[in-house]
């Protein structure tokens, strides 16, 4: 069993770690490993406009898409929550659960019929970015948020707080949104870790201004190794660095932690 | 500091199931525990005082208030929930001061008296902790103290004790009555335990299918069940079903016993009650309601046991102090108590 377990990380980790070894290496071809270092790739990678302006991209889409399924997600994954109707809460879960679904190809195709037709004609947007990712994301949001507040048991929680004295609004701030803070924070470091690595709907949909990092860095891989393996792990960096940031901003909603303010 | 419910009624939409007309009275400082099995209607009576469910019927009064139709947040009232729904997202301190920052306790009042009131619950120590750190006792009683600390009407209890294991579960029901006897307050104690409602309450309302059947002090409840149900469902109890067949005298199905039937006509139909605490072992031969059996159910209980003596035509439940052989019971006549059929 231990030996499955590391030949596993092993198989999990070496293209990670070729990556990186390829990024600072001098040249690369029709050999096991790179031979010379430098940090030349990182340098050329830095002064290219074009994946600069993806880097920006991709961290605005990113946040935005962020901040817009955690206001969409928390009210919607609230009412499904208190649907009591079975039926009722079937049909959402049915639709919330269709993106994961149907292949992004499929979103991809029905945006770009939808959004060149010139009374939607937004495709190339960066909005309609967003939108699209939103639309992917949101899904894994809300299975998080629902299942938390089925752990929490959330509506005793609210009985309590109302016969305390609470209304519905300080139900909500004082309760509610504290008590999802955990779940929330885990839920956007995933739709951000998506949102920064999503090629297939992007590379349809997106713009020529507005095209997201991964989109621009297939365009790496026709040049040099070394080039693109340095493009590769600035990707891997970007999506750690917006999980770890959208984790603190979930952690950093209202909290009260150690004063009762 | 009272709670009073005049015919209160119920019904839920689809399972036809509710209440009828309850009336029942909790004065300022008293204890009452409501009872019977589930479906009973007891937690409904529960929800329709606190407001969580709107009466089809009635009038709930507390604290000298009519509260019917008042949201639940305006009813004043302390509820201690079967899971103690303390919020995760607080401290034990904060989760106590909550309901006085709802009520707009400057942040320095209300801390000191939230900080009091755990002291009241001897959790002082743990005031800094958040619920998941605490024990089902400790989170049972910052759950009380937080319902208690902003001086409520009346004091609700729902199953509060259920979570608990038994060894805590006894311990936490003397210190909930000895807070809630420290405030004097009107509480209801809505408990499918009947042992645990006998042993803490000053009154106990006995309810079954939606209706008030007897409320009444825990002796009383014990001594003089107002029917066989009460009688069964409160303490352990022989139940024989039987006919009046002569003066002071009913015909069973164990044959005939001797006892007080209070001037009933020859044929009613009736019940006799024995508890099997008044059941005596080994009786001279001549005694009446003597009954000569074999046991066949033996269980030592430490501080007593319990016996099934099988005799013809039934079996008698008894309990005893003695740890010798048991061959013949007496039922005397004083301790059977006739009820309607």
């Amino acid at each position: 069993m231990p030996i499955v377990t590391a030949l596993y990380l092993l198989y999990l980790a070496a293209p990670i770690a070729l990556l990186a070894i390829g990024s600072v290496g001098q040249s690369w071809t029709n050999s096991l490993l790179p031979s010379g270092l430098t940090a030349g790739w990182y340098g050329q990678l830095w002064s290219d406009a074009s994946f600069r302006r993806a880097f920006t991209v991709s961290l605005t889409v990113c946040t935005a898409t962020c901040a817009v399924t955690a206001l969409i997600g928390v009210p919607l994954a609230y009412a499904i929550y208190g649907a009591s109707r079975r039926g009722l809460r079937a049909a959402a879960r049915v639709l919330f659960l269709l993106p994961v679904a149907a292949p992004p190809l499929v979103l991809g195709f029905g945006f770009i019929l939808v959004f060149s037709s010139d009374s939607l004609p937004f495709l190339g947007s960066g909005w309609l970015l967003v939108a699209g990712h939103v639309v992917s994301t949101l899904p894994y949001l809300m299975q998080t948020l629902v299942a938390d507040m089925r752990h929490l048991d959330l509506v005793t929680l609210e009985t309590a707080a109302e016969s305390l004295g609470a209304g519905f609004r300080q139900r909500l701030f004082g309760i509610v949104i504290p008590s999802l803070r955990q779940s929330l924070s885990s839920g956007l470091i995933m739709v951000a870790a998506l949102s920064i690595g999503e090629f297939q709907l992007s590379n349809l949909i997106a713009g020529f201004l507005s095209r997201p990092y991964p989109v621009v860095l297939l365009q790496a891989f026709y040049g040099a190794t070394g080039f693109a393996c340095a493009g590769t792990m600035l990707l891997l960096l970007l999506a750690v660095l917006s999980a770890l940031a959208s984790a603190s901003a979930g952690r950093g909603l209202p909290s009260r932690k150690g004063t009762p303010s | 500091m009272s709670v009073v419910v005049d015919s209160l009624a119920f019904r839920y939409p689809a399972a036809g199931a509710g209440l009828d007309g309850i009336s029942l009275a909790v004065a300022p400082g008293e204890f009452c525990a409501v009872i019977g099995p589930s479906g009973c209607g007891k937690s409904t009576l529960l929800k329709l005082i606190a407001g969580f469910l709107s009466p089809a019927a009635g009038r709930i009064r507390i604290a000298g208030t009519d509260m019917t139709g008042v949201p639940p947040r305006l009813r004043n009232l302390g509820i201690v929930f079967q899971n103690y729904a303390l919020f995760p997202n607080m401290t034990a301190l904060e989760n106590v001061a909550y309901p006085l920052k709802l009520r707009g306790v400057g942040r320095a009042e209300r801390l000191r008296r939230a900080g009091q009131a755990l002291e009241r619950t001897r959790l002082s120590g743990l005031a800094d902790r958040h619920p998941r750190q605490l024990s089902g006792g400790q989170q049972q009683r910052v759950a009380l103290a937080r319902a208690l600390v902003f001086a409520p009407g009346a004091l609700l209890l729902d199953e509060p004790l259920s979570a608990l294991d038994a060894a805590h579960r006894a311990a936490m029901r003397d210190e909930i009555r000895a807070v809630q006897r420290e405030h004097g307050i009107a509480t209801l104690h809505v408990t499918h335990d009947q042992e645990e409602a006998l042993s803490i309450a000053d009154k106990v309302a006995v309810m079954r299918d939606g209706a008030l059947l007897q409320l009444a002090s825990p002796q009383e409840l014990y001594d003089r069940p107002a029917d066989r149900f009460v009688a069964g469902f409160v303490g352990h109890a022989n139940l024989f079903d039987g006919m009046v067949s002569g003066p002071d005298l009913v015909e069973t199905a164990i044959g005939p016993l001797a006892c007080a039937t209070e001037g009933r006509p020859v044929g009613t139909a009736v019940t006799l009650l024995a508890r099997p605490e008044a059941v005596r072992t080994d009786p001279p031969d001549d005694a009446v309601n003597r009954f000569g059996g074999t046991l066949v159910r033996d269980r030592f209980l430490g501080s007593l046991r319990r016996y099934d003596l099988a005799v013809p035509g039934g079996t008698i439940l008894g309990e005893t102090l003695s740890r010798g052989d048991i061959r013949s019971v007496q039922i005397p006549p004083d301790c059977l108590r006739i009820l309607p059929a």
